[in-house]
């Protein structure tokens, strides 16, 4: 058998039929280049960060450092200034460096907090031209002694500011002055990464950020000619306990890592979306391989009747397919690099600032780009193809005989495979066997799964729910709406699998609908009943406030309770938890916990209140005490004082002087949140609240209300950004529409022109098509809503109860979901309806 | 299927059919679209099937060229049962020995006219015997559309396609069915004409479906099928002798 023959087939037949193939490729091409541009972007990302961090510690060989006992997200212990002494007395090491990274706020002459846009206002020490941070000086000299200061050139220039000038700063010590003695740069850049920098030499660092005698780390440059492995080995001989010696790669790494973390998550977001993309391509190019081979079907037997067997016909489908998906991928890793870009120029425009980052087209995103783009062509083929291959050759002649053979037993396979997808999804999110990637792996698979066998076994209803959806178009378009209505009727299989895609996107955004509906329901519940705080401060830079913010809040007279709330991780039974520290005076007049035994009120040193759940699990009561591990490696026991319902606190909460008392990590709090006097009206206290907050810029204060409505509008922003990545997809089944449609106005030519030979108008024709197209997508959104909200729902359910304990289900959502049904409907038909009203009505009737 | 009889002689008979019954259906509804036929093709002869509407001659045909099955009964091209062969040895047979013309849609429309006509060869691997094809071509006199697609081509340089696309593998036999069904009375001579000739300068064997006399008449033989069984048969035809015929069979 001729491999040339087959392969020339395949050939002439993309080439002959180029619209469909095109269409083909764009749905295979927008899959891959998703994937690729996720993974492009998310490299050269990573890269740009990798190099930024590893410039940044290119002069620090060595960093001495207090040691963690477990991984976790408290802040580092610092390390005594004094050890400088006996690090530089080791042989090898050239220079010893205390650094410090504090919170420092420049104010303007107008007494107003210079705010960055979008950056933390940081404060460091500075060692000066000998410094080892890659600190460079774009004018003027290094600041030293307490009347000195340098900021960076970046928020000089925006704040007019320049060498000589004297300013006002606030640290954690309070408000200080000083003279700007240098404006300064990272590197070759005029700005800290989009921070405000204040830098003070290290003795004045040391005391005006309250760090007393201890710094943050000891950065280390080794002499010339020293092997930093030996001097890392001599360094460890010297170090108290509690203490190690990393190599300046190794922070860099180590930095660039928690960066990276960010960067992953996001990549791997993305690339989810990118698979349902990949996976609604895949629907539709199989349909469209379907329906054409149904169309070849006299072309299929007439080559079985000349000699072809029936594995050649099935290798030439497939060699076409296999031509098909090369180019498409080809194409699309072109057009991923051209996502990547413009993922990194939306974001930006949306304000997050990303460098721009070299384009890194690594071997792992081509593999990946072939794997998903010739993979979902090869696979969608491979059920048409074995079809195409049982035409028999006498159906040349006898075309009936070649459609019985095409038929499949669907509806039981369907039916299996849609039972089959329910029962892993289930099963994979509530028992989640082996663990996390048991539950995506059982969870994912089975909503995949879900998807094929819906979309397969929705043909039965098909007819019916169109013939429904299809009525009032019939009354309102009288014959075209009534063609239009049986038409989509007519072929129901066709009807399902066209509106599949459809179906899948909108089952998505339909889920993510209740998801997000159920979260907002709970939290505004939580919001209403277990916090009785009026103001919540929150920190818009992710340093976390500096507690002056909570004392300054404290202070005003115009309110009766604030906490702030701290954190430090502690592993309890040798598991790790998340420990809240806050003032519990306060937090009982602020927070409701549902209270079930002991006190709030008096938590003492080293007493703890705890959440029911784990309460039960350690079998603790009121009274009890238990043994904790905090990450810096201290040790101690805590006594239960009180056990509480709600975990919107989480389920471990300490006083702040417990927190003292075990950590001298510097304090900083990630939230605050505070109520009125009771004599004292909403409008005086905000009034106060809105003075006393005024020098804190990245410190946000809301009422009650206003965070209920900020937190309402991030969980609406989240449901934007589903459906805008969910848009290539939805765009993709739009295309599948159209093209089945097509397809389908191609294949009843006849028909089309007997009905304009008797009277119906161009007009009428491409009503008819349009509105045929709109049935076929209201009828996929529909079945789309059904498993959508079924599958939000069981997802809601699977979610802790904390996070989401009320279903809630968004009409508002749907009725928008329909309305672009109906203009996804429109969309698709421009073409196909232009096509038949355009048609020819003599040859139209003279096609076989 | 139960073969009892004795294979054909080869060499006299290029194909042939013993005992041949297709049904369609079971109980009342069944029909007889061949109730034992048996009949033989000889070599080197043109063979027109006739017979009205429903009668079995299109089932009799796509039952001699193995495209479809029998009931029960036994059909065969040189000295090979079709039923004792499995798909893969009837695809084979189809590519080496049996050459098709249809009524209709008999060309790829995505393979240009050269391509289609080497069609059959090209699914084998083998290139043919390229002097008889080149032959062939010009004795169809196609030389100069060589490179057109089947939608560039009238009806008649489409069925001459056909023809050449029939003949190019040098079958044993040819089957045609109603190959001047869709065509206007002037080309549907010119095929005929051309087919006969084929029969009478290259010595090959053509099984034809018809239901016109005046194509009929350019047949060797002429069998009559009524009812999916032979009902009569002459040798050397006119258009005359053949309506004679069928008015004298009250058909």
């Amino acid at each position: 058998m001729s491999s040339h023959s087959t392969a020339l087939l395949a050939r002439k037949s993309i080439r002959a039929r180029l619209g469909r193939t095109i269409a083909i490729a764009i749905a295979v091409m927008a899959g891959v280049s998703f994937v690729v541009g996720s993974f492009v972007l998310a490299d050269s990302l990573r890269a740009v960060f990798d190099d930024l961090f590893a410039e940044l510690s290119e002069d620090v060989d060595l960093e001495v450092r207090t040691a963690q006992e477990f991984d976790g997200d408290s802040a580092r212990e610092p390390i005594e200034v004094a050890l400088a002494d006996e690090l530089r007395a080791v042989d090898g090491v050239a220079i010893v460096e205390p650094a410090l990274t504090r919170y420092a706020q420049l104010v303007d002459s107008d007494g107003d907090a210079v705010s960055p846009q979008g950056g933390p206002t940081l404060g460091v020490s500075w060692a000066g031209d000998d410094g080892l941070q890659g600190v460079t000086v774009k004018e003027g000299e290094p600041p030293q002694g307490p009347g000195e200061l340098a900021i960076d050139k970046a928020t000089a220039k925006r704040e007019s500011l320049a060498v000589g000038d004297t300013v006002t700063y606030l640290t954690d010590t309070g408000s200080h002055q000083g003279t700007i003695s240098a404006l300064i740069g990272l590197g070759s850049g005029d700005s800290f990464g989009g921070a405000a920098i204040v830098a003070l030499d290290v003795d004045t660092a040391l005391d005006r950020f309250g760090a007393g005698t201890k710094a943050d780390a000891l950065d280390i440059k080794i002499a010339d000619g020293a092997d930093v492995i030996a001097v890392q080995r001599a360094i460890e001989d010297v170090l108290p306990e509690r203490a190690e010696v990393i190599t300046g790669e190794q922070l860099a790494e180590e930095q660039a890592d928690e960066v990276n973390s960010f960067v992953d998550q996001f990549g791997i977001g993305l690339l989810v979306f990118a698979f349902i993309t990949a996976f609604v391509s895949a629907f539709i190019i199989n349909n469209v391989f379907q329906i054409t081979i149904g169309q070849r079907l006299r072309e299929l037997a007439l080559l079985r009747a000349v000699g072809a067997s029936g594995k050649q016909v099935r290798r030439m489908i497939t060699v076409e397919a296999l031509i098909l998906g090369i180019i498409a991928t080809l194409l699309g890793i072109g057009g991923g690099v051209l996502v990547a870009r413009l993922l990194v120029a939306g974001f930006n425009a949306a304000g997050a600032g990303f460098p721009s980052p070299d384009t890194i087209l690594a071997v792992r995103t081509i593999v990946m780009a072939a794997l998903v783009g010739i993979g979902i062509t090869m696979l969608s083929v491979v059920v048409p193809a074995r079809r195409a291959a049982r035409i028999p050759p006498v159906a040349a002649m006898r075309p009936e005989v070649g459609f019985t053979a095409l038929r499949t037993r669907r509806l039981v396979i369907g039916t299996v495979i849609t039972a089959l997808g329910a029962v892993l999804f289930v099963v994979g999110l509530f028992a989640r066997p082996g663990g996390t990637f048991g539950l995506i792996a059982s969870a994912g698979g089975g909503g995949l799964l879900l998807f094929i066998g819906v979309a397969s076994v929705s043909s039965t209803i098909a007819s019916p729910v169109t013939r429904a959806i299809g009525w009032p178009v019939e009354k309102a378009f009288k014959t075209p709406g009534a063609l239009a209505r049986q038409n989509v009727a007519r072929a129901p299989r066709r009807t399902s699998s066209s509106a599949a895609a459809l179906m899948i996107g909108v089952a998505l955004v339909s889920a993510a609908a209740v998801f997000a509906s159920s979260l907002r329901a709970t939290f505004v519940d939580t919001l209403e009943n277990a916090v009785t705080a009026d103001y919540i401060v929150t920190d818009e830079s992710f340093q976390g406030l500096s507690p002056i913010v909570a004392e300054t809040l404290a202070a005003v007279p115009e309110l009766q309770a604030v906490t702030p709330v701290r954190g430090i991780a502690a592993q309890v039974g040798g598991d790790t938890k998340a420990f809240g520290a806050i003032n519990a005076d306060a937090f009982e007049k602020l927070v409701n916990p549902d209270l079930r035994s002991g006190e709030i009120a008096g938590l003492g040193l080293n007493e703890a209140l705890i959440g029911v759940d784990p309460a039960a699990d350690l079998d603790l009561a009121v009274g009890d005490t238990f043994d904790v591990t905090y990450q810096n490696g201290v040790s101690g026991q805590l006594t239960v004082a009180g056990i509480y319902g709600d975990a919107t606190f989480g389920n471990w909460l300490i006083g702040l002087d417990t927190l003292e008392s075990v950590s001298e990590a510097p304090a900083r709090d990630f939230f605050i949140i505070g109520k009125l006097a009771d004599d004292v009206d909403a409008q005086r206290g905000d009034v106060a609240v809105e003075a006393a907050m005024e020098p804190f810029p990245q410190a946000n204060v809301q009422t009650n209300a206003e965070f209920r409505k900020s937190q309402e509008a991030q969980i609406n922003q989240l449901l934007i950004i589903i459906s805008m990545l969910l848009f290539f997809a939805i765009a993709i089944a739009v295309l599948g529409i159209s093209i089945t449609l097509a397809l389908g106005v191609f294949e009843r030519t006849r028909e089309i022109g007997l009905l304009r030979a008797v009277g119906m108008s161009r007009r009428q024709t491409r009503r008819s098509v349009r509105w045929e197209a709109v049935i076929v997508s209201l009828f996929g959104a529909v079945v789309g809503v059904v498993l959508g909200t079924f599958l939000g729902i069981v997802l809601s359910l699977a979610v802790p109860d904390d996070v989401i304990s009320e279903l809630a289900f968004s009409p508002i959502i749907v009725v928008l979901i329909l309305i672009g049904a109906v203009l996804a409907g429109l969309i698709a038909a421009v073409y196909p309806s232009l096509k038949a009203s355009n048609m020819d009505v003599l040859q139209a009737i003279a096609t076989e | 299927m139960n073969v009892t009889t004795p294979p054909p002689v080869a060499g006299v008979a290029a194909a042939g059919a013993v005992d041949a019954a297709k049904y369609y259906g079971v109980g009342d509804a069944q029909v007889r679209a061949l109730d034992g036929v048996t009949i033989a093709f000889e070599t080197g002869k043109f063979t027109a099937i006739m017979g009205p509407s429903g009668s079995g001659k299109s089932t009799l045909l796509h039952c001699l060229a193995g495209l479809d099955t029998l009931t029960s009964g036994a059909t065969y091209i040189g000295d090979v049962y079709l039923a004792s062969l499995s798909d893969r040895e009837l695809t084979e047979l189809r590519r080496t020995d049996v050459g098709f013309v249809f009524q209709a849609f008999n060309l790829i429309p995505t393979l240009t006219a050269d391509e289609n006509i080497r069609l059959p060869l090209m699914l084998g691997g083998e290139t043919g015997d390229v002097a008889w094809i080149d032959h062939v071509i010009g004795a169809v006199g196609l030389a100069d559309r060589l490179k057109h697609r089947p939608s560039e081509l009238s009806g008649g340089q489409q069925q001459r396609v056909a023809v050449a696309r029939a003949l190019a593998s040098k079958p044993k036999i040819i089957f045609a069915d109603e190959p001047t069904g869709n065509l206007d009375s002037t080309t549907g001579t010119e095929i005929l004409t051309f087919m006969a000739e084929a029969v009478r300068e290259f010595g090959q064997t053509i099984v034809m479906v018809t239901h016109d006399p005046v194509a009929a008449a350019n047949a060797n033989r002429v069998v009559f099928v009524g009812d999916g069984k032979i009902v009569g048969e002459m040798a050397d035809p006119t258009p005359d002798s053949i309506l004679d015929h069928m008015k004298h069979y009250g058909d």
